[in-house]
């Protein structure tokens, strides 16, 4: 008979469910966490830091972390949420989006924006403070993810500690698999970007991996950061960046694995990656409203794998997501055929849904932003038929040039969703219901282009 | 405006026909303004891609120490002398 007298689950009350705790991390103090320029920083050291910098935070409630190094990142990420803070993640990092967030949270700071180094770290930290993993509220919010919504308003997805450490022990059973020995990792893709926070930021603090400082875009950059690390290593990037690595033909370190997300990669293109990088390639599938909720190697899967937490339905045509972790269910851009419970084939994009260069926005939005700029009576953004991956617009705008209508735009859209080429017309072809047929602006784009190669001649 | 050098023009040349800038020659590229951001309006794609197309014509690897454009290319001048620096 136990004597312990333990409480039934279903006598919690709410009061007690709130007081609830998990821990930042569960590494061991031994373990290594970062890769610094081949000096490794283990478990105490990190943790002595992040302690040291939780009491010096500004007392605010919000923190907008725009480190693009990795190490600063995730220092400054651990530290805001011991003090409680919770972290805006930006959907870009243009002036107008960042002021504007700001401004709907007033009760915030930036931290990070000219790259600099908090301190120097490691020689002060205090080895037995270090030895200490605070307790977080399960309930406390620590990030909220913004997405550019169709209907203009950016939306936001509130995920609370237990949200993601749920999460992170879903991604580390499905994208690791049976990889259970340590590895060091390289991400080239932004921490401040779910896909890139999920693997490089929380994947650290949970599974047995020590992520690069390194956040690099050119491939020679990429190359020399893997090599400063020993093996085993892996990397997580996008299509974009493995097929410009893959172009520049390198010599490439030894890789023990590659994770790839944000934009789709066709069957032959994941081929040629797992001959190149002579390393399984696996295909992660997500948003920012639900984390990573699938996973494949493309190059010998055609289905998705669903993660063990999640379930999926079709509904009326539409996706919805659902997983014990998260607050309510989530819509998905994406239409798909559900094969069994567990596994799915995916079918394609929402039309108002635009991917450029791994970034999603919704052309809604862009388009409502074209309207805004003072001088622009009519016009429309669009993916052309035969895209170069490219976004266009056909304006109408007396007296201004091209450069304004960039201009305008920067001040909050991400430089890739710039449409290019911007062509000026008198009138758009609306019909009578003064809708516009995207084959009428089609035909203005396409004898634009004729007309300027016979110009060429 | 300033003059483009024999060397900047042949530069301003790879980056139109490398970037399929539709709306630009390469002759009005100002060889003192900035290529990305308000600029020319060139972005982390745009980067990528001339960093292939640079690497290719002239065996030089593009390098940055974090993901800042605006060091590594600023404006056609500065890209110019760092490729013919490296190059030398």
């Amino acid at each position: 008979m136990n004597t312990q007298n333990p409480q039934p689950q279903d006598r919690e009350t709410s009061a007690n469910k709130a007081q609830q705790r998990g821990p930042l991390s569960s590494r061991l103090a031994t373990d290594l966490i970062l890769q610094r320029r081949q000096n490794p920083v283990s478990m105490v050291q990190f943790m002595a830091s992040v302690w040291a910098l939780s009491q010096t935070l500004p007392n605010r409630r919000f923190v907008l972390n725009l480190h693009r190094n990795r190490h600063e990142f995730l220092r400054s990420f651990c530290a805001s949420i011991m003090a409680g803070q919770c972290t805006l993640m930006p959907p870009n990092r243009q002036p107008q989006t960042l002021d504007d967030l700001e401004a709907a949270y007033p009760d915030s700071y930036r931290t990070g924006e000219e790259d600099a180094v908090l301190a120097a770290p490691y020689q002060t930290a205090d080895a037995d403070q270090g030895q200490k993993i605070p307790q977080i509220p399960w309930q406390q919010r620590c990030v909220i993810a913004f997405t550019s919504g169709s209907t203009g308003n950016p939306s936001a997805t509130i995920k609370t500690w237990q949200t993601l450490v749920a999460a992170t022990q879903a991604n580390c059973a499905a994208m690791l698999e049976d990889w259970t020995g340590p590895a060091n990792v390289l991400a080239t893709v932004p921490a401040q970007h779910m896909w890139g926070l999920e693997t490089s930021v929380l994947m650290p603090l949970f599974a047995n991996l020590a992520i690069s400082e390194a956040n690099p875009l050119y491939p020679q950059d990429i190359v020399s950061a893997l090599c400063d690390m020993p093996e085993p290593r892996m990397l997580v990037s996008s299509p974009l960046h493995l097929r410009t690595l893959m172009s520049s033909a390198l010599p490439l370190p030894k890789l023990a694995r590659i994770f790839t997300a944000t934009a789709p990669l066709s069957q032959s293109l994941a081929v040629e990656f797992e001959a190149y990088y002579q390393a399984p390639v696996l295909d992660v599938f997500g948003s920012s409203e639900s984390g990573i909720i699938a996973v494949r190697n493309t190059a010998r899967e055609e289905l998705w794998r669903l993660s063990a937490p999640f379930h999926m339905q079709v509904v009326e045509q539409k996706t919805r997501v659902s997983a014990a972790h998260l607050a309510g269910p989530v819509m998905l851009a994406d239409k798909v055929e559900l094969v069994g419970t567990h596994q799915f084939r995916w079918l394609a994009r929402e039309n108002d849904q635009v991917n450029v260069a791994g970034k999603k926005t919704s052309l809604a939005d862009l388009n409502r932003r074209l309207l805004a700029i003072e001088g622009v009576r009519d016009g429309l953004i669009f993916m052309p038929a035969e895209s170069s991956q490219r976004l266009a617009a056909v304006i109408v705008a007396p007296g201004l040039v091209a450069a304004d209508i960039r201009q305008a735009l920067l001040r909050a859209v991400d430089p890739v969703f710039i449409p290019r080429p911007i062509v000026f017309v008198a009138a758009l072809p609306r019909n009578e219901t003064g809708k516009l047929p995207l084959k009428a602006v089609q035909a203005i784009l396409t004898a634009r282009k004729a007309k300027d190669e016979r110009q060429d001649q | 405006m300033q003059n483009q050098s024999e060397q900047e023009r042949e530069l301003a040349c790879l980056i139109v026909e490398a970037l399929n800038l539709e709306d630009v020659k390469a002759e009005e590229i100002e060889p003192e303004a900035p290529l990305f951001g308000e600029g020319l309006g060139l972005d982390s794609i745009d980067a990528l891609e001339l960093a292939l197309a640079i690497s290719q014509k002239y065996a030089v690897q593009m390098k940055a120490e974090d993901e800042s454009l605006k060091q590594a290319f600023g404006t056609l001048r500065d890209l110019n002398a760092f490729i013919q620096a490296r190059q030398a």
